[in-house]
């Protein structure tokens, strides 16, 4: 018997005027941290929507811990801790109010010291009698992953958990997301940042304009490819003769600077400095970059996932 | 039933903190009260029952659905609908809340024109008014929930609502009486929701008494408040239009 803890099946969805998602098949493993990973309008919204049973496919099938959601979502909406895309929480209550309101909707009814203890990993303590809109943006975010666990959930579904942070909440952020996983929870995220999928996620789904291109660890997907390095210089050379050198599969100027995909950098390093120094040029701000999944989201769909969003 | 009083007080709460909530539903009936005495002083035992009226019918079709469409605008609905809540149990909690908000308003206004116009009123006429009052705010509400569901923006919603409002005050026998309409619009007036109100609240405050047509005034509040509710729950929204 399969131990995916959501299961998605032939999932085919509308929102608004647009075919959102195209028959996608899906399994997140219990205890895993599982990204879906795509430009902006690609269909992780709407996917995370109908697994929270917030929208209704035209066609397929989910599960959650072997529940049907489109037969029984008021069970299966038990099992999930949620946050939304946006934070979206009554902003003239407190802190605490919320929290114990939001686990109330799940009629689990806590006390102000399990209030308390929720609030101070999230790091919110001392914030328990602030409105919610008189909190920072980070704060915010955090109460809202507060908010999502109050009915200590064993799934945790994030829609773009980290969108609009500034580095430092984005990486306590983070933290959070790697406790939640530490305590045995499954993780769900969206994200269009390769690095905080790459950061956080066990396994990813690569979703572009509503289907999943590509599945697997990071590493995996980087290495099942067999993408090749990046190597950047400054240098000005004509591009058909640094497209000759040894082990280069693509070469582009992307202003001043020169990029080149090569399975050997040293080797290829070291020709292009001997076609530099024949043409009396110096190379200059010599950079290797290993393939990440920017280049995989590049390989399998023609565009760059910065460039999508 | 605990989660149902956990979340009428977070709903009770957000109202009281919200001060366009306390200025329109509390400030401005009271300030009301003042502008009408200053102008028409020797008619404020006719006005109150009118004012209390027409308060009700603006914050039943304007005022009590605004916080719901803030919560729909800003997808606080969205993330209760993910969670086991029935919608059901959100709509009672709000109607409940909005309800007691309805009801304090026009305590207010009641305590308005005894203290500043010698309004007469007793124990037997508050008892008979009330009911009346809280007919009035369902079947208002009720209609307000259609226009809420209807509207694409919480903006929309109140134009249409303001509009609704202004038209009914003028010709309901709120504050202009009814022989001052045309004839057709006075065949017309009494089938309209704000009337029977007026002509109930008024009976039972200002004389202690059933207006003679207490029961046809009841059954057409009925009409509209059974209808529309059935409208306005086909018509509930979690989130905004697309």
């Amino acid at each position: 018997m399969s131990k995916s803890i959501i299961d998605v099946q032939s999932l085919t969805a509308v929102y608004g005027s647009v075919q959102a998602l195209k028959g996608v098949n899906l399994k997140v493993e219990k205890g895993e941290i599982f990204g879906l990973l795509g430009p902006n309008g690609a269909g992780k919204t709407t996917l995370l929507a109908v697994v929270e049973g917030l929208h209704k496919p035209q066609d397929g099938i989910v599960h959650i811990g072997g529940i049907n959601v489109q037969a029984d979502s008021t069970a299966t909406k038990r099992q999930l801790g949620i946050q939304l895309q946006k934070t979206a929480l009554m902003d003239d209550m407190t802190v605490s109010e919320l929290v114990e309101v939001y686990a109330a909707l799940y009629e689990v009814y806590l006390t102000s010291g399990q209030i308390d203890k929720l609030l101070a990993r999230f790091d919110l303590v001392e914030k328990r009698n602030t409105l919610a809109r008189r909190l920072s943006g980070g704060q915010q975010q955090r109460l809202a992953l507060a908010v999502a666990i109050a009915n200590d959930p064993q799934i945790v579904l994030l829609d773009e958990p980290t969108s609009a942070l500034d580095p430092h909440a984005r990486r306590a952020v983070w933290d959070i997301v790697r406790q939640l996983h530490d305590e045995g929870r499954t993780i769900v995220l969206t994200t269009h940042a390769m690095e905080e999928a790459e950061a956080l996620c066990g396994r990813i789904a690569i979703i572009d304009r509503g289907e999943i291109v590509a599945c697997d660890s990071p590493s995996a997907l980087i290495a099942n490819l067999q993408l090749n390095s990046m190597l950047k210089a400054t240098v000005e050379l004509p591009l058909d003769q640094v497209r000759a050198l040894p082990s280069v599969s693509h070469a582009r100027y992307t202003g001043q600077h020169l990029e080149m995909e090569t399975a050997k950098p040293e080797l290829t390093l070291s020709a292009l400095h001997e076609l530099a120094s024949s043409a009396g040029r110096s190379v200059r701000d010599v950079m290797l970059r290993q393939p990440n999944l920017e280049d995989v989201f590049l390989k399998l769909t023609g565009r760059a996932l910065s460039e999508s969003n | 039933m605990k989660r149902f009083l956990i979340l009428t007080k977070a709903i009770f709460l957000m109202h009281l903190r919200n001060g366009f909530v306390l200025f329109w539903n509390f400030a401005f009936p009271a300030l009301l009260m003042l502008i009408y005495g200053v102008v028409m002083s020797q008619y404020m035992d006719y006005m109150t029952p009118g004012v209390i009226v027409l308060n009700a019918l603006s914050f039943g079709l304007v005022g009590s659905s605004n916080m719901m469409l803030e919560m729909r605008e800003k997808s606080v609905l969205r993330r209760m609908q993910a969670s086991p809540l029935p919608a059901g149990q959100l709509i009672g909690s709000y109607l409940l809340v909005n309800l007691l908000i309805g009801i304090l308003q026009s305590t207010l206004i009641i305590i308005a024109g005894v203290l500043l116009y010698n309004v007469p009123v007793s124990a037997l006429s508050l008892a008979l008014a009330y009911p009346m009052i809280l007919a009035g705010l369902l079947a208002f509400m009720a209609l307000g929930g259609i226009i809420s569901g209807v509207a694409a923006k919480a903006g929309t919603a109140t134009a249409v609502g303001m509009t609704i409002y202004s038209s009914l005050m003028f010709i309901s026998d709120m504050v202009f009486p009814l022989d001052m309409l045309p004839n057709w619009l006075r065949s017309v007036v009494p089938y309209l929701p704000a009337y029977p109100v007026v002509q109930l609240v008024r009976s039972a405050l200002l004389e202690a008494t059933l207006d003679p047509n207490w029961v046809t005034h009841l059954l057409l509040l009925a009409v509209y408040g059974i209808g529309a509710t059935f409208i306005a729950a086909k018509l509930f929204r979690w989130e905004p239009k697309a």
